[in-house]
């Protein structure tokens, strides 16, 4: 298995791995969204010991992450959100579903200084809650009554990032002889209110602009 | 808008921005109602009915608003509005060439309209005018140097057009531009510069961009970036000490990626074909694996270089080690390693050896489950030695199924011994596996049934449901599939599941549906799903157009540029090639039998097919419309109201469900339908020798021998053993002997050169086939080839057929025949329209070899 960050061209895959074992679905825009908004921090699990079939044969995905930065977040903290996450069945207990966590949440905190990751589960779901609490060290922050579509409630779980400041100093202090790789401290983590949710549940995503004649004004960059 | 002759008093004048206004806020019956207000009292404003047009457009109403568009053109040939709305127009209905010539007009008469530059732009970028599109930003950069995005963008279009240094050096220019640091924050800085760092090594200068990208490190945000980067270039420059340090710290981070493994072989300059490194692979390998107990790349290379007793050991530690754990994709981790014979049977033996055993408790080994997000139901964690029998019998089942091992008998028996000792009523992988054995028998039907009892188990997960529905299309119940489907799709789509399929690009179920169809001889139904698959890959390519704005603004280039990098190969994958290839294939039935479009598509009048049988199957089909009918209804009353789309269009209801209008047209020019699917092909997968032997069928069929030669040397230089070659080669060479008058000269030369002077001996075709008959009697999918000859040479030969459907019966008995062989064999024998009794002649042997497989019982 190998780990790595989701490219444009896996998403036909990501699609396919996604629609195959969960019933919260995207068109493939809304994976292009994530992996071009925020192209740090999705990583997929790729197999790559099947005898190739092709000189075409598509990457097979067999776990991904795909995840973003909440774009106004209520609570002015920033903070990641993860909006799906799967493994196959075939590949359970190789402990890809934590790895994968892992690897984006690290993106989270380094690339957009996140002070926590936030998540739904369905209250349904007892492996994957165990997956957050038990391994991954989520926690839990309410239920969100009817939050799927259809109908089930949802835990909303978020896990501080904290503890990746101290691996980021412990990695600086190895690089010989260079400075620090200091960065800003935003605020208080996870102390004020809920996160703003709700992005993943809408299934489309319209990205830029309806064009249209005086639509297309220049934005400042 | 001063220019324009056509001038509106000053009331109507702002009624007409409200207009503008309305359109950008989707605001489209206000739009529409102060359009006409206008109108009133201006009819012949040109303005005021191009917004009208673009609102109506909006609405989905094309055709009245291209009529009105053009009313306006009229009223205003020099209106800028009016020609930048007609690109609009004819960028909606995706005709970008029309749209990009509106809006170079629309220019010519405002040539400093940002908007239209900008929208040519966008056209140029999805067009991959790369020249164009250089051409509108550097104008668009001059009139706003201060926007990063303006530089940014004319970068992207030096860079893809191949002009690394001036990307380069238009992005230096911007940085100079900045009076002072952007802050640390500012990741769209943080990202331009990188991006200019790996322009510096796509030119290849790895010593300047290292040098850069140390400058930039500290206030880079994507860390994982940089560092591998700066990995690379080291290595690049072969400062190997350097480099082992950085990608040792990398598998630090990240220890399961495969790249920062083969970085580290690659400074310290290990080679796993070289004897004398292999002790020193085992060993960094080993320090690797020491890092933490969760590590699996580093346990599991070794299989890749070590052999012999190496091997051996290694293996049966890393075998152990997963049936400790229950790790259930053990086989599938492993089954690479099986075109080394000695490795699979090596592997073999050990997981064998284990079965009489019981695992030693291994305190290290952690317990701790990785869990999914899908499954509803986390199963129980079974003692240490059921876990183990599990693992073993489960894996030796796996063994004995797959193909370069197979034995299904052997196969099955452990499957059973696994479904025995599963202590879980809700853990379905056993059954799971059991049904995939049942398939690989040929018993389609109890193989769907297999994998239904698997689903029950667990109804709430959906990855069982998938599989389920999968064997149910494979056994050709596609009701059943799309019901079973319809568990987990959203209950308010419309179209049913079927719709929300189709919305969610469910790839997979569209193709395998299609494919059932086609065999059923239902190619209406069959192509109508396969065009539904080239519409999706059309909706991905499409799906790029916003992010030529969005992006610029977001900032993100390197995701951008490697977006488009993909978009430009899109139809070269699997999914587009695996429907094309059927699609083509069906075109193909179309051209030979012409009769066949004219009954609507239904492969049906076989003359394998006795009378009774034809009735029984009108009768079910009758039976099925009927409840298709009941069901439609059904879903029909059910939706109290239409359902709306986000932009206020309304999703229609398919008109033509069954397939037939479009296939009705398809059928009138079926080869120049399948163009449209051969060229990407063609152009994308030349090197997937189905897609050359698509070609030669096409181009044959055409009458192209030029392009049918290409494909042809192709499918030669692909794999000069394939059974095409010989066929094709035979083919061509009947064509040509065959041509109503020659070809042209230089043709004919190349030809000659190329080919003739090859294959054509003294021999003729006839006594060529049959040679190549003698060499090759025992291998199926040749004699199939042979078959396919001697049609070409005389197709109403009975005596011939007869001696096809002996040699092709006597062929399937030879070892390693494949089910899949077999398959073909008897669809070429449909093909031949041969006798029931000649079919059964054959379906008896076939039924020898594979008693269980569906398509062999007898009817």
């Amino acid at each position: 298995m190998d780990i790595r960050l989701l490219r444009p061209s896996d998403i036909p895959q990501i699609q396919q791995t996604n629609i195959t074992n969960l019933p919260e679905n995207y068109f493939c825009k809304y994976y292009m969204y994530h992996a071009l908004s925020w192209p740090q921090l999705s990583y997929v699990a790729v197999d790559v010991s099947r005898p190739k079939k092709s000189p075409y044969d598509a990457p097979k995905v067999v776990g991904y992450v795909l995840a973003k930065m909440e774009e106004d977040p209520q609570d002015g903290v920033q903070h990641g959100h993860i909006t799906s996450l799967s493994v196959m069945r075939t590949h359970r207990r190789l402990g890809l579903a934590e790895k994968l966590m892992r690897q984006s949440q690290r993106a989270m905190y380094e690339t957009y200084s996140a002070q926590y990751v936030s998540l739904h589960v369905r209250v349904s779901n007892v492996a994957a809650r165990s997956l957050y609490e038990v391994t991954l060290g989520f926690k839990n922050n309410g239920t969100e009554a009817g939050y799927y579509a259809d109908g089930e409630d949802a835990f909303s779980m978020r896990k501080d990032l904290d503890y990746l400041r101290e691996e980021a100093l412990e990695e600086e202090s190895e690089e010989e002889g260079e400075g620090s790789v200091g960065r800003d401290e935003g605020g208080e983590v996870g102390s004020a209110g809920r996160a703003g949710e709700g992005a993943e549940r809408l299934r489309k995503v319209r990205v830029g602009r309806q064009l249209g004649v005086g639509d297309l004004v220049e934005r400042s960059g | 808008m001063a220019q324009n002759p056509q001038q509106l008093p000053s009331k109507e004048a702002s009624l007409f921005r409200h207009v503008v206004q309305n359109y950008e806020t989707k605001q489209y019956k206000k739009g529409l109602k102060a359009a006409e207000q206008i109108l009133r009292k201006h009819p012949n404003h040109g303005d005021t009915q191009a917004m009208k047009a673009l609102i109506l457009m909006s609405q989905g109403k094309a055709d009245e608003a291209f009529d009105l568009c053009k009313l306006a053109l009229k009223n205003a040939m020099k209106s800028h509005i009016c020609w930048h709305v007609y690109g609009l127009l004819y960028r909606q209905q995706k005709n970008y060439e029309e749209a990009i010539k509106a809006y170079r007009f629309a220019l010519r008469l405002e040539p400093d309209n940002v908007q239209i530059q900008r929208d040519l732009a966008l056209l140029q970028m999805q067009m991959r005018d790369y020249t164009g599109y250089v051409q509108s930003r550097r104008q668009m950069l001059q009139q706003r140097p201060g926007f990063r995005q303006n530089w940014t963008a004319l970068a992207i279009g030096l860079h893809l057009s191949g002009d690394l240094a001036g990307a380069e050096d238009v992005l230096h220019r911007y940085e100079e531009t900045l009076r002072q640091t952007p802050p640390k924050s500012d990741i769209e800085h943080a990202e331009a510069v990188l991006y200019k760092n790996t322009i510096m090594a796509e030119m290849g200068d790895h010593e300047r961009a290292l040098e850069h990208l140390d400058s930039v490190r500290k206030s880079a945000l994507d860390r994982t970036a940089v560092m591998e980067m700066r990995a690379e270039y080291l290595l690049q420059l072969d400062r190997t000490d350097e480099a082992e340090k950085a990608y040792t710290k990398l598998l630090k981070r990240n220890a399961e990626r495969r790249d920062y493994y083969e970085g580290l072989e690659k400074a310290r300059g290990l080679d796993r074909s070289k004897k004398e490194d292999q002790e020193k692979l085992g060993q960094l390998y080993h320090s690797c694996a020491q890092q933490s107990e969760r590590i699996d790349a580093a346990r599991r290379i070794p299989l890749d270089f070590k052999h012999g007793d190496e091997f051996r050991q290694h293996a049966d530690k890393y075998l152990r080690r997963m049936f400790q754990k229950g790790v259930p994709s053990t086989f599938a981790n492993v089954k690479q390693l099986y075109s080394d014979q000695e490795k699979k049977e090596t592997i073999c033996a050990l997981v064998q050896g284990y079965l009489g055993e019981e695992p030693q408790t291994n305190g290290d080994v952690d317990q701790v489950s990785s869990g999914t997000t899908n499954g509803s139901i986390k199963p129980p964690m079974p003692d240490a030695a059921t876990t183990w029998k599990l693992g073993v019998n489960y894996f030796l089942a796996q063994h004995y199924d797959y193909h370069l091992s197979r034995d299904l008998a052997k196969a099955q028996q452990y499957i059973d011994a696994a479904i025995a000792v599963n202590p879980s009523p809700s853990d379905y992988t056993y059954h799971m596996t059991r049904a995939r054995i049942i398939k690989h028998m040929g018993d389609v039907v109890k193989a769907s049934e297999a994998m239904n009892n698997a689903r029950e188990m667990d109804l709430k997960d959906r990855y069982i449901n998938t599989k389920c529905a999968k064997y149910q299309l494979r056994n050709d119940q596609n009701a059943d599939a799309i019901n079973t489907m319809g568990m987990f799709t959203r209950k308010e789509a419309v179209g049913g599941p079927l719709g929300d399929l189709l919305d969610m690009q469910c790839v997979w179920f569209i193709t395998e549906d299609g494919e059932s169809y086609y065999r059923q001889g239902k190619l209406a139904l069959a192509m109508k799903r396969f065009q539904a698959l080239y519409d999706i890959f059309e909706v991905w390519q499409e799906d790029q157009f916003d992010f030529h704005s969005f992006s610029l603004r977001k900032g993100m280039v390197r995701a951008y540029v490697d977006m488009l990098r993909w978009e430009d190969r899109l139809q070269e994958h699997p999914f587009f090639t695996r429907a094309a290839l059927s699609a083509i294939r069906i075109y193909c039935l179309l051209h030979d039998r012409p009769d066949i479009g004219k009954s609507g598509g239904h492969l049906n009048g076989n003359d394998s097919e006795s009378a009774a049988d034809k009735k029984k199957a009108a009768k079910k089909a009758k039976r099925e419309a009927e409840k298709a009918e009941q069901e439609r209804k059904a879903q029909a009353a059910k939706k109290s109201q239409p359902q709306k789309a986000e932009d206020g269009e309304q999703k229609k209801e398919d008109q033509d469900p069954e397939g037939q209008e479009a296939f009705k047209i398809a059928a009138e020019k079926p080869l120049d339908e399948a163009m449209k699917y051969l060229h990407p092909l063609l152009e994308l997968s030349p090197r997937n020798v189905d897609a050359q032997v698509a070609g030669f069928e096409i181009y044959l069929r055409r009458r192209k021998y030029l392009p049918a030669l290409k494909c042809h040397l192709a499918t030669l230089a692909l794999q000069p053993e394939h059974p095409k070659v010989f066929e094709q080669s035979s083919r061509l060479r009947l064509a040509l002997e065959q041509l109503a008058e020659p070809l042209p000269q230089k043709a004919q030369q190349v030809v000659e050169e190329t080919f003739l002077s090859r294959v054509a001996g003294s021999k003729s075709i006839e006594a060529a086939v049959e040679e190549y008959f003698q060499q090759h009697k025992t291998s199926l999918a040749h004699v199939q080839a042979v078959v396919r000859v001697r049609q070409a040479l005389r197709p109403s030969d009975a005596d011939q057929k007869a001696k096809s459907v002996q040699d092709l019966s006597d062929a399937l008995k030879a070892d390693g025949t494949s089910l899949k062989d077999a398959l073909d064999g008897l669809t070429l024998l449909q093909e031949m329209q041969i006798s029931v009794e000649a079919r059964e002649k054959y379906v008896s042997v076939a039924r020898e070899q594979w008693p269980v497989a569906t398509v062999f019982q007898r009817r």
